[in-house]
């Protein structure tokens, strides 16, 4: 894309629109952060309750297991036999105590998984374990539970120890209370499988939860039913030497929690949204109210200027580089104006008769000193073309001096004259191609005064050269100023040459011919009067004697397509129009009416308010 | 807030008694040990005492006790007695201890922290 295609308006517009884009992806991706953030610290937050929620299972536990050995250590029947089975080594009787509790039950004993009973002495030897249990236990104490036991003092040595310790069945949970009371004389040890009570822990989390064993597999459920919309928290349960034991996973709902994070994530993209939505569209606003309206209207009067307004001047109410801007293309414009005029008045008052022609053989200059040569009004000179001055094709003459002499651009003729009466005269012109609006053109520069009351060629030559150079630099000065030459000269031509296009030209000729040729009908049926009359009459076109005959050549041009004018005069065809209606009055109603229709139509296609297909 | 406030209202043990020693769990053990004839009373409510209670503890609340009913278990006043109760909020042993000082005791033993930081401590305990 060429940057000068790009406005300041749609640079504006695009650079919002990526700033709204980012805004937008930026919205979602928070969003999107928010919610993994939110689950994470949900994940976390389950984490810590389910650790909490372990110990405090572990808490009951050992409530469980302190009981139970605090009623079995003050038995004096195995108070008796521990003492028994240090000092004789018998432990018959012993085991079978131990086993009682296997065989007749206790209180609680549906709340823990009991495994063992063991007597340990003083020294934490075992003396002897219950037998009820099948399970193949370790015979003895892991050694950090004996290290720890030892390096306790005297008084604590009295106090209950609990740990959770790995067994080659897994992870069992002992209680050790001294065994006597106050006075011990050896330590009982509570043996229990906490796996019977960790699903408990989903029962203070209130959420499903799954027990597994390091090597993955499911050892225990609290059956409570796992949906699509929970989101599994793991927490590790080690045991006291700090080695894993149990993974243990709690389920939490996230459904609700996802409803509420919606909300939460539309209620706060919508608000941010809406925020930078409405932040942008009063930026736009204030780049509309500050920037692109002065900038419309600048390019606007500026437009107007560069198509011949040389009157009008650019606001410079705006911003201080608008300000700046405006204040220097006015003088920009008030030095051309000065520029154009000087050149204007110079060409005027040369000794000289100088027109230019575009492409199409039209007038697009004509200076006082031509209209005095050709006899004819300011206004008349729109409507002419070089076949109207000249006998000679300029253009074949000017074909056949670039071939024969590339390196010179000036053509020294006589050209054969025709003066508005139908006389015809000779005059030496200096005749060169010239840049017209952008296309090939010619500039004519004609002596004043015959051949052969020159006093000097050569210098009338060197004039003539200096004067059409001078119109060449007007031309110039036109050619990026389409309305420049307009304003003394060629009166209309500012009004067509700029801002319409071939295509409305071409309509408006079409309908100018059309207009004029309605007209016309009208004008001879109703009135019963010729062209002629019409052209003198309505004054306003001129008639021409060729030959002591009058004729209408202008009028006849706006009768026919292939002669009308590219710059039509669209005013003296709607007065013409309006003048025959004004006289025929109401005689011919249909061929009136199709007139009034022709005419309204023409109007609303150059007011530009409709345009014609 | 509401539960300092609570806390404010509720009643507290003295922090001491003068004249009287404060022992720890740790210290009331070896007190037994060191002496096993050491009169002990628990100042809780009887269904308290059933649910678990130091070992060679005598349970008299301080309501009821009574100056002959002291007399009778330990008719020497100098011999050492420890009493305690639920712990430091609560006021039985105090009051107990209070008494048997107006009485003539001499050689009382307060453990404040009482059954609370027994239990807490996970000694060994006596139960129903």
């Amino acid at each position: 894309m060429k940057i000068e295609s790009l406005s300041i308006k749609s640079l504006t517009i695009y650079v919002f629109i990526m700033i709204g884009i980012i805004a937008i992806v930026l919205s979602l991706l928070a969003g999107g952060y928010f919610k993994r953030a939110a689950l994470d610290a949900q994940i976390n937050s389950l984490s810590r309750v389910i650790e909490v929620s372990s110990h405090e299972m572990l808490k009951q536990l050992r409530v469980f297991t302190f009981d139970l050995g605090m009623k079995l250590t003050h038995s004096e029947e195995l108070i008796y036999e521990v003492k028994m089975a240090i000092s004789t080594g018998e432990q018959e009787n012993l085991i079978g105590l131990l086993d009682d509790p296997f065989i007749n039950g206790f209180v609680g004993f549906s709340d823990i998984d009991l495994k063992k009973i063991r007597i340990y002495d003083l020294q934490l030897t075992l003396l002897a374990e219950s037998t009820s249990h099948r399970d193949n236990i370790n015979k003895k104490l892991p050694l950090y539970i004996i290290n720890d036991m030892k390096q306790r003092g005297a008084s604590e040595r009295l106090r209950a120890y609990d740990a959770l310790w790995m067994s080659e069945e897994g992870p069992l949970f002992s209680t050790l209370v001294p065994l006597g009371g106050l006075r011990p004389v050896g330590y009982l040890e509570i043996v229990i499988n906490p796996l019977l009570n960790l699903p408990d822990i989903g029962k203070i989390t209130k959420t499903p939860v799954r027990i597994y064993s390091l090597d993955g597999k499911q050892i225990n459920t609290n059956n409570e039913e796992i949906t699509d919309g929970h989101l599994p928290v793991e927490f590790v349960l080690h045991a006291s030497n700090g080695e894993p034991a149990f993974r243990i996973v709690g389920y939490e709902n996230i459904d609700e929690l996802n409803r509420e994070m919606e909300n939460t994530l539309v209620l706060t993209i919508s608000g941010f949204l809406i925020l930078s939505l409405a932040t942008l569209a009063f930026a736009l606003w204030m780049f509309s109210r500050f920037m692109f309206t002065p900038v419309r209207k600048m390019i606007k009067d500026m437009e107007k200027i560069t198509h011949g307004k040389l009157e009008l001047t650019v606001s410079s109410k705006g911003l201080r580089e608008f300000n700046i801007l405006a204040d220097a293309f006015n003088l920009m414009t008030s030095q051309v104006k000065m520029r154009t005029n000087d050149l204007q008045r110079l060409l005027d008052l040369d000794d000289s008769g100088l027109m230019c022609f575009d492409r199409d053989n039209d007038v697009v200059y004509f200076n006082e000193g031509a209209t005095r040569l050709f006899g004819y009004a300011a206004d008349e000179v729109i409507d002419l073309d070089i076949a109207d001055l000249f006998n000679d094709d300029i253009a074949s003459l000017m074909s056949k001096h670039k071939s024969a002499d590339e390196k010179q651009d000036n053509l020294n003729v006589t050209l054969n004259c025709k003066h508005k009466n139908g006389e015809q005269f000779q005059r030496e012109a200096v005749i060169n191609a010239v840049n017209v609006m952008g296309r090939i053109g010619y500039a004519v520069a004609l002596n004043m005064t015959q051949k052969d009351e020159q006093t000097s060629t050569a210098q009338s030559d060197q004039r003539l050269k200096a004067v059409e150079q001078t119109l060449s630099n007007l031309l110039a000065v036109a050619n990026d100023n389409s309305g420049v030459l307009s304003s003394s000269s060629v009166p209309e031509l500012s009004k067509l040459g700029g801002p319409l296009q071939a295509k409305d030209k071409s309509s408006i000729r079409e309908q100018v011919v059309k207009l004029m040729n309605i007209a016309l009908t009208c004008w001879e049926r109703d009135l019963g009067k010729t062209k002629l009359e019409l052209a003198e009459e309505s004054s306003l076109w001129p008639v021409y004697i060729d030959k002591s005959t009058p004729t209408t050549r202008t009028l006849d041009k706006y009768l026919n397509i292939d002669l009308c004018p590219k710059n039509p005069r669209s005013q003296r065809a709607i007065d013409t129009a309006e003048f025959v209606l004004h006289k025929a009055g109401k005689n011919d109603a249909v061929k009136s009416n199709e007139l009034k229709e022709v005419l309204n139509a023409f109007r609303e296609l150059i007011s530009g308010i409709k345009i014609s297909k | 807030m509401a539960n300092s406030v609570l806390a404010e209202s509720n009643p507290r043990a003295p922090e001491s008694i003068q004249n009287v020693t404060i022992v720890s769990a740790e210290q009331l053990i070896e007190q037994l040990l060191k002496n096993p004839n050491l009169i002990i009373i628990d100042s809780r409510k009887k269904s308290e005492y059933l649910k678990g209670h130091i070992e060679g503890a005598i349970n008299i609340l301080n309501t009821r006790l009574k100056r002959p009913d002291l007399e009778r278990i330990s008719p020497d006043k100098s011999k050492a007695i420890l009493f305690y109760c639920n712990g430091a909020r609560c006021l039985r042993s105090s009051d107990s201890i209070n008494k048997a000082k107006s009485w003539g005791y001499e050689n009382l033993i307060w453990f404040r922290g009482g059954w609370k930081e027994w239990e807490e401590k996970r000694l060994p305990v006596i139960t129903q």
